[in-house]
């Protein structure tokens, strides 16, 4: 587990002083920004709407579909492609490690995107009422579908030597998890069936429920559940150079 | 210090490494030799864990320790240095070295002073706040040689060392590697064979995943000893005249091989031939244009050994 810190440390450091990131982080706050700003227009300046309006509207979908791709199309394509992969194991750091000190390290910048929006959020708390319960747990949802999008990102990685391929695939894999909301079209109220859809479709979770207010633990299940999944997935693709 | 008992190495149906078995004694510089694909770089993947071998491997020991029942140990005891040395470029030197130091168990109140020997040790301390993509090659070597070291591992794998350093590079660099005698096992791959002979005490030629040929430097020095040829040219005025030095060279006792050419003669033989030569033209009065001996080089040797008439009898 030491190792593992040891290279998170490592990652997000790599992540901080590349330009990419920062620019990533400039470009996604003007974007969100400007979202913010028109949605509120679209809700009237009702505080207690923007939060719906802002996050469960397209750009922040768009910005939820694409930014992990973009934060994790490096960490393992680049390295395994560079033999810097085959450096780093021989210092006999687990296989489960690396991925787990990747994720978190990709994971950690996304957090921190979503963090710079809220000062915008602090000063239109200081100008009008805000329901910070609804803003806080929409975050929370925001941070944990992010968390598996982030894996996908990572198994993408491992399964691609190059960075655009990595990227491409993660955006695939994060549109069919996506696109699992629009299965509810195929079933009718009460059917078992569209429980299931409504249970892992993300776009319910922050459109319906957590922007809404309403928080289900069994939304954390199941998103944390695929995060790990995906992140012994991702160990596993990377120790078939054994097999 | 490196002891190998029939590795073998399979990737689907292709065998990488077969029945490889062979040692490296502890302190010694061992020159690991072969063609393209021979199976030098999947032997140093199995020796760093990076590849686990075929079940029927019986062992592969470093620094003392079963790499098969402990490879986590074994990791410890080798340093590595790949052919394919990606450092990250937006991290410093000695940031790099203490991730990399913190990474191999270095305690952490000693990191620094680890960063500082292990620079000192491949003479580039003043490299220690430079950006990693600001190096030079010959740099960025010493720098993977640094990072090699760290923990002072008893042994240590260096693939290519040389590979893209100009030729003031290659001799510092072969300087460094020779300073590393004694305390430090060496496992060197190279396809510089004058390097080879330059530095090693010991070589192991491996070819189509199978080891050739374990000598010493004692042993191989004879051999190519045997090998040198001694080139003649003479002033010699008629045939008849020619055929009786070919003749004279055929029934010394230390010559295994002549060829003639007009006036010059390559004879395969030891090279103190020579001294009996010049008495033999003085007696005669052959006059000499030319005597000189040409020593045989481990290329030739190396040549030899996988060439196909050697891997058609080992077969």
């Amino acid at each position: 587990m030491k190792r593992a810190y040891f290279l998170f440390r490592k990652e997000l450091t790599s992540i901080f002083v590349s330009p990419v990131a920062w620019i990533i982080m400039v470009l996604f706050t003007l974007v969100m920004g400007a979202n913010l700003y028109l949605s509120m227009i679209a809700v009237s300046g009702d505080l207690k709407q923007l939060v719906a309006a802002g996050y469960g509207g397209l750009v922040s979908w768009f910005m939820l579909l694409v930014i992990p791709p973009l934060i994790t199309m490096k960490s393992l394509a680049d390295e395994n492609r560079q033999g810097a992969l085959e450096v780093l194991m021989v210092t006999g750091i687990s296989d489960a490690s690396v991925v787990a000190a990747k994720w978190a390290a990709a994971w950690t910048f996304y957090v921190i995107l979503w963090c710079c929006l809220l000062p915008l959020w602090g000063i239109l708390g200081m100008v009008g009422v805000l329901d910070t319960g609804v803003l806080f747990v929409t975050h929370l949802g925001l941070f944990v579908v992010g968390a598996a999008y982030c894996a996908n990102g990572i198994l993408a990685s491992a399964l691609t030597s190059h960075p655009l391929a990595s990227a491409g695939l993660a955006f695939m894999f994060n549109v069919g998890l996506f696109m699992i909301h629009w299965l509810r079209f195929f079933f009718r109220p009460g059917d078992l069936e569209l429980l299931w859809v409504e249970y892992l479709s993300a776009v319910h979770h922050i459109g319906d429920e957590l922007t809404q207010g309403i928080l289900d633990i069994r939304v954390f299940v199941w998103w944390g559940s695929f995060t790990l999944l995906t992140l012994f997935l991702s160990a596993r693709v990377l120790e078939r150079r054994r097999w | 210090m490196i002891e190998i008992e029939n590795l073998s190495l399979s990737f689907g149906d292709r065998r990488a490494l077969d029945d490889v078995s062979f040692h490296v004694p502890k302190g010694a510089v061992t020159g690991f030799i072969g063609e393209n694909g021979a199976g030098k770089t999947s032997t140093f993947r199995v020796l760093t864990t990076w590849l686990l071998p075929d079940p029927e491997t019986v062992s592969v020991r470093v620094g003392g320790i079963d790499l098969l029942k402990d490879p986590h140990a074994a990791c410890s005891r080798v340093g590595v240095l790949p052919e394919q040395l990606a450092l990250p470029g937006e991290l410093r030197v000695d940031e790099y070295l203490k991730f990399r130091s913190r990474l191999k168990g270095v305690s952490g109140n000693r990191i620094h002073d680890e960063v500082v020997r292990v620079l000192n040790a491949v003479n580039a301390p003043e490299m220690i706040r430079r950006r990693l993509d600001t190096l030079s090659q010959g740099y960025r070597q010493r720098i993977g040689l640094a990072d090699a070291l760290l923990g002072d591992p008893p042994v240590l794998l260096l693939d290519e060392p040389t590979r893209g350093l100009d030729p003031r590079q290659i001799t510092q660099f072969r300087e460094l590697i020779d300073g590393l005698r004694g305390n430090h096992t060496l496992l060197l791959s190279s396809h510089v064979l004058g390097e080879v002979e330059q530095v090693c005490d010991r070589i192991c030629v491996i070819s189509e995943g199978q080891i050739r040929l374990e000598e010493d430097r004692e042993t191989w020095t004879q051999r190519l000893d045997q090998l040198g040829r001694l080139h003649l040219e003479l002033d010699c005025p008629d045939t008849g005249a020619k055929s009786q030095v070919t003749q004279w060279l055929k029934e010394q006792p230390e010559v295994s091989a002549v060829e003639n050419e007009g006036s010059v003669w390559s004879i395969q033989a030891d090279r103190t031939l020579r001294t009996r030569i010049g008495k033999k033209a003085l007696d005669e009065k052959w006059i000499i244009q030319e005597l000189r001996s040409e020593p045989a080089t481990l290329e030739s040797l190396f040549l030899q050994w996988t060439g196909p008439e050697k891997k058609k009898a080992q077969s």
